[in-house]
């Protein structure tokens, strides 16, 4: 074997950039041939290439909430088939199991493929998308009163969809028979299929021209060049231990709030979250497994380390994640997980938060901290054929130092997420939106202020239709920092058709609806960022004139006086009192 | 005479075919902010019988340049009661995942301009809501009053039924005849309305500009020549009437890069290649665009200002399908954090430019590793070049972190730029389904020859053409354009479910619009061509595939085979087919030509010999082995016809150099284009 200080560095560039565009093309392949609107639209899945050990080489995402995942279906993989000749060309695994690999919740559904060259395993080409449906309970499957996983859908433990490149017509029946929409679940299936085929295909190639040594020191030259970035940023941190508390709200099914925190230890070498003294898991459906943990806390060392790199498992070597076990954030069997991402996303804002004030050139204020899923079922009312909606929601971020919060975008754990047109959401589906607009609630004030949630209402155009809603976020406000006030809380009403008004509500399951009620989801406005009342007050009329902020608001929260009609403004007496800082903006 | 210009960020370029039938090319500078006296000052060089210009064909940036430099009118929105923040909201993506301090593209439209009306339509285009004409007056009052130049009026459920938005347009243009006003309808039919809304408001927000550059542009050319037929391209490949692009400015967002892409197709087509891949390489970027069986590919996935970072905003204009990358020549090689080698996409621009430019610039770029390795000449440079600054700076920045030569840098910062090239080149042919065995490159712009040839051999691709004056080939795309127009309705059907007589009454309205367009424009009947397309699906999925369509009137037959070649490209695009799956029609799409005559483009005659056009033998710095090889270089205009030239070579022109490598071999064709066998297996 060559060693790899005699490959010319630019051919291992050349080699990597491939892997990395392998890695893209896997991704597009999916989204391009998927049926369920929650992997083309909302961009639910990841893909990916891993070497022949499960180390992450490339990760085409969608979402951020899935990175680091692909690398524990893969070990769990190599745990169960690893042994000689187990594992074999054209062999496909399939894994939704949120504690033995899968690590999110049975929605989740990921495959996994062995790829060989002359006859030796080199990588793994995976990915993980999901499904609209595994069956369950309820429509839709991941739901937010389920008590166990037995509730949640159909389980995969790791088993060959594909042996040798025979299809199981077992499992695909099996799957057809126990999922309500079939057509897409498979559909979806196929084209997962289909791009782990690109990926195995590419890297074939990549190995036929440039040799199966030069691709694995290529392989090792991209895995130490993720670590060697990381370490750098890792040096510029601030050093020290630093904590933050926080609650996982309710588990849907009456219980909460359930206290966590974390204890964020940075040194020269190291970065180490320490969420010992959480909550046990709960009897409800928000419990996290490890593999859950360890991706929001990725998802956030990223972000204050280096969000512009290529991620590989590299990048996470100094990372060192400590918890109890059978905690809310490191779950076992047969604890029920549907809403995993609520308490993946309260461990991320533990971090952010312990780190917002030490870091402000990485981190905001609070954002909307939830997913806001939002699952609407019922008939359409011309075609009389059943719909489903799934989908996330948009909401308000943070203040942060220099910048305003950004209004209405999907929460930290989605990313690459549309939302659903209202042109195309009134033609599939049975209803109608009354509203998508912003949402004005005077909360978020801050010298940068946080971002604006969203109104989003929409009117059943039929009978017997049911609403399932997670709004996470619902009693703590979303926290501002350096001076910047607190942002609101997720919550949505039901105005009914008869005139009565129910709400508000946080997380609620299957809330019937008859023709003509209205949903109206709100999302929160994300906390602000320094003192108001340094705000300048060009911009603050300026916030009245767009009406983000009334008149009466702009007085009370910023210390100006704003003409309604002229707008014209003038500053107040307790501005003067803010220390006479001059604002640059 | 025809007559092309294309504007680029420094040079305006002139192409015409001279009396004796023969392309005649000029460069002269760029003005701005004035760039309509660039484009005379070239003309009036150049041509001396400016009367004898019969037409008149314009590639313009005006459109990009507003909308970038943010530079437009202010701008007024009309929208549907409740959906006032559709261009605040978009869409909530955030391409930059792991960035908690994403910026949101912020809105053209500031939130107190835009204003909602009471009106509503279902999805099925029935109004629940009549449109209350009484609120469009206050805010036509509100509007003027704030001093509004240009209003969009987006409503939803449009694509549908535009009647709400047409009686809008009406009471505005009655009331405000001054203002510039644009509806949704006039620029897009397709569903979506983020996309649509933001479309209209970029349209409304340059029709100002484009309007008053078109019209100086006009009265300029009128000075002295009043006959001749004057035409702007659009960015779907083909032109339109200074008129007409007045209405629609946002389709003249790309005017200038697509000439090119067309311009291959049309070379394609003279000789007799079907299929080719456009590879356009400029100062800052690369472009690549894939033509199939003569067809240029036209769609709407059109955006401007995104990247893998920013989301950028849509603009639902048919735009051809081009793969940009920030790789060209001007592109600074740097190193990371953990001291990798990275080309691009940071451009040392028009200035200061590269090292070799010897303007002040102190980053190295691919240009100075071409300079450094010999493929370019300091001898056939615009720029007096201080070689030995080039290299010390390649070796400073570059070769010592490797411990290497600063050749061997430079050829690093080659095979880098050419890696991220590739990977553009693949993202068009090979990813698409398509095998590039089968396909013939086009290579133009001032560095597509010096790339192209390693390109094509490491793709596959078996020929390359350099053709005639492939540094203006825009220029000379244009003057071979025709006038074009598509039109893109979103026209939602099942196949299973779906009436014949309703989509032939669909594709026969719309075809009936493309010939009044064309009246407008004083096309004949006769000249008028359309080619259909559907953009079709599986039932569940959302993105389509485009479908070629016959024209005329359909039977179940013809149903039977759209559905299968639907099967077929699908198959081809994403390696599988779901027979037996229910199939939808999203999009018609209709390509409609109106043919003008054009230049025939003459054989060349030339009596030289290899010899001749030989101007001297340089040290070249080549890879695989690595080293100096001596190599000949010749002068491309004295190269004699059907004479092979052996690689390695260099072929020099102005403003450009073609680099063959040992086993290729280089031939010019009867019109003066060089034909290059790239080796490929």
């Amino acid at each position: 074997m060559r060693n790899e200080k005699e490959i010319n560095p630019f051919t291992l560039e050349v080699v990597k950039d491939s892997l990395l565009a392998a890695g893209d093309e896997m991704f597009i392949a999916l989204a391009k041939t998927s049926m369920s609107p929650i992997i083309y639209e909302v961009l639910d899945y990841a893909s990916g290439l891993t070497d022949s050990k499960g180390q992450l080489l490339t990760q085409g995402n969608g979402v951020t909430g899935f990175i680091g995942m692909l690398t524990f279906m893969v070990k769990q993989t190599l745990k169960k088939y690893g042994h000689k000749g187990q594992l074999k060309p054209g062999d496909i695994i399939i894994i939704n199991d949120p504690y033995g690999g899968g690590g999110s919740h049975l929605s989740d559904v990921g495959l996994v493929m062995p790829i060989f060259h002359e006859g030796e395993l080199i990588a793994f080409s995976a990915n993980k998308a999901h499904w609209t449906e595994v069956g369950g309970k309820d429509p839709g499957s991941f739901t937010n009163d389920s008590v166990d996983i037995f509730q949640e859908g159909l389980q995969f433990p790791s088993v060959k969809l594909y042996d040798g490149g025979v299809l199981n017509e077992g499992i695909v029946e099996i799957i057809r028979a126990n999922v309500r929409f079939p057509d897409l679940s498979l559909g979806d299936m196929w084209a997962q299929v289909a791009a782990l085929k690109t990926g195995e295909r590419r890297l074939k190639e990549i190995c036929y021209k440039h040799g199966k040594d030069t691709v694995l020191a290529a392989i090792d030259y991209q895995l130490d060049h993720g670590e060697t970035i990381s370490r750098k940023e890792l040096q510029k941190l601030p050093k020290g231990t630093f904590t933050a508390n926080g609650f996982v709200e309710t588990d849907g099914i009456g219980n909460g709030p359930f206290p966590i925190q974390v204890e964020v230890t940075i040194t020269d070498e190291k970065f180490v979250c320490d969420f010992r003294g959480s909550s046990p898991q709960v009897p409800g459906s928000v419990n996290c497994s490890f593999t859950g943990l360890a991706s929001a806390v990725r998802t956030i060392f990223l972000a204050i380390t280096n969000p512009d790199q290529d991620v590989n498992d590299g990048v996470f070597r100094p990372l060192e994640i400590i918890v109890d076990e059978r905690s809310i954030m490191s779950a076992e069997r047969p604890a029920p997980t549907s809403n995993y991402y609520e308490t993946m996303l309260g461990c991320a804002d533990l971090i952010w938060k312990s780190l917002a004030p030490h870091i402000p050139h990485r981190l905001a204020a609070a954002h909307l901290l939830s997913v806001c899923a939002v699952t609407l079922s019922g008939v359409h009312q011309d075609t009389k054929e059943p719909f489903l909606i799934v989908e996330p929601s948009v909401g308000g971020w943070g203040g942060a130092d220099g910048q305003d919060g950004a209004s209405a975008q999907f929460c930290i754990l989605d990313g690459e997420t549309y939302n659903v047109p209202v042109e195309v959401a009134e033609t599939r589906y049975g209803v109608m939106l009354d509203e998508y607009s912003l949402r004005m609630d005077g909360t978020g004030a801050g010298e940068y202020i946080g971002g604006k949630g969203v109104i989003r209402s929409y009117r059943a155009m039929t009978d017997n239709q049911s609403a399932t809603v997670t709004f996470g976020r619902n009693q703590y406000r979303l926290w501002g920092t350096n001076g910047g006030l607190d942002g609101s809380v997720n919550e949505f009403y039901i105005q009914k058709a008869n005139g009565e008004k129910d709400g508000p509500f946080g997380v609620y399951p299957r809330y019937p609806l008859a023709k003509g009620d209205v949903l109206q989801l709100m999302t929160a406005t994300g906390g602000g960022y320094g003192n108001p009342l340094k705000r300048p007050a060009e911009q603050v009329a300026k916030d009245v004139k767009n009406e983000y902020y009334t008149v009466d608001e702009a007085k009370a929260l910023f210390g100006v006086k704003v003409d309604p009609k002229s707008m014209e403004y003038e500053e107040l007496a307790i501005r003067q009192h803010v220390g006479g800082q001059k604002n640059e903006n | 005479m025809r007559v092309a210009t294309d504007i680029g960020g420094t040079f305006t370029d002139l192409v015409y075919v001279n009396e004796k039938g023969l392309v005649e090319i000029a460069k002269d500078h760029t003005t701005p902010p004035k760039f309509e006296k660039g484009v005379i000052n070239v003309i009036d060089k150049n041509i001396p019988n400016k009367e004898d210009i019969s037409t008149f064909i314009h590639g313009t940036t005006v459109i990009i340049n507003a909308l970038t430099e943010r530079k437009g009118a202010k701008t007024g929105l009309i929208t549907t009661r409740g959906f006032r923040d559709i261009l605040e909201i978009a869409r909530g993506n955030r391409p930059d995942l792991f960035n908690i301090r994403y910026k949101k593209p912020e809105p053209f439209i500031e939130r107190y301009l835009r204003r909602e009306v009471d009106e509503r339509l279902n999805y099925k285009g029935e109004e629940l809501t009549a449109l209350n004409t009484d609120q469009i007056r206050e805010i036509i009052d509100y509007f003027k009053k704030e001093k509004v130049e240009a209003v969009a009026v987006a409503y939803l459920h449009s694509y549908v039924n535009p009647s709400h938005e047409k009686e809008t347009v009406q009471i505005i243009k009655k009331l405000w005849p001054e203002v510039a006003v644009s509806a949704s309808h006039e620029v897009t039919q397709e569903w979506r309305e983020y996309e649509r809304t933001n479309t209209v408001a970029l349209n409304a927000y340059v029709k100002p500009a484009a309007a008053n550059y078109v019209n100086k542009m006009q009265s300029e050319l009128t000075e002295f020549n009043q006959t001749s037929q004057n035409f702007i391209m659009q960015s779907n490949g083909g032109t339109t009437t200074f008129e007409e692009s007045k209405k629609v400015p946002i389709n003249m967002v790309e005017s200038g890069p697509v000439a090119g892409i067309y311009g291959a197709a049309v070379l394609g087509n003279l000789i007799g290649e079907k299929n080719l891949i456009a590879f356009d390489i400029g100062g800052t970027t690369a472009k690549c665009s894939l033509i199939e069986n003569g067809e240029v590919k036209v769609s709407t996935d059109y955006y401007i200002e995104r990247n893998d970072r920013n989301a950028g905003y849509p603009i639902k204009a048919p735009v051809v399908d081009i793969v940009e990358i920030g790789n060209g020549g001007g592109s600074i090689a740097w190193l990371d954090d953990a001291g990798s080698l990275k080309v691009g996409p940071q451009s040392s621009g028009a200035l200061p430019g590269p090292v070799s430019y010897g303007q002040g610039g102190t980053e190295p770029t691919t240009t100075d590793a071409n300079l450094l390795t010999g493929r370019l000449s300091a001898k056939n440079f615009d720029y007096d070049v201080d070689l030995d600054l080039v290299k010390n700076v390649i070796q400073d920045k570059i070769a010592s972190h490797f411990g290497i030569s600063a050749e061997e840098a430079a050829l690093g910062i080659i095979q880098i730029a050419n890696s991220n090239m590739l990977n553009a080149l693949k993202l068009i042919s090979i990813r698409k389904g398509h095998n590039p065995q089968d396909f013939t490159l086009v290579a133009f712009g001032g560095g597509g020859s010096m790339h192209a040839p390693a390109l094509a051999k490491e793709l596959g691709v078996k020929k390359v053409i350099i053709p005639i004056a492939s540094p203006v080939f825009s220029a000379w795309g244009m003057l071979m354009s025709d006038l074009r127009h598509d039109y893109i309705k979103t026209y939602i059907a099942r196949v299973g479910e779906l009436k014949i007589g309703e989509l032939m009454k669909q594709w026969n309205e719309i075809e009936l619009d493309g010939r009044s367009q064309f009246a407008q424009e004083e096309i004949e009947e006769k000249d008028v061509v359309f080619h259909r397309f559907a953009d079709m699906r599986y039932i569940g999925q959302e993105h389509t595939v485009k479908v070629p369509v016959p024209s005329g009137e359909w039977t179940e037959k013809q149903l039977g085979d759209v559905v299968e070649k639907f099967h077929e490209l699908h198959e081809k695009n994403f390696t599988f087919r779901l027979d037996g799956t229910e199939t939808e029609i999203v999009n018609l799409h209709v390509t409609a030509f109106g043919k003008v005559e054009k230049p025939v483009i003459r054989k060349i005659e030339r009596h030289t010999t290899l010899e001749e056009a030989k101007i001297e033998t340089r040290n070249v710095f080549f890879d695989e082995p690595v080293g100096w090889v001596e190599t000949d270089v010749y002068q491309r205009e004295l190269l004699p016809v059907h004479e092979p030239v052996q690689g390695p070579a260099i072929i020099e022109e102005k403003a450009a150099a073609t680099v063959i490598y040992d086993g290729q071999i280089l031939m010019v064709d009867d019109y003066g284009n060089l034909i290059i066998e790239t080796g490929a297996n």
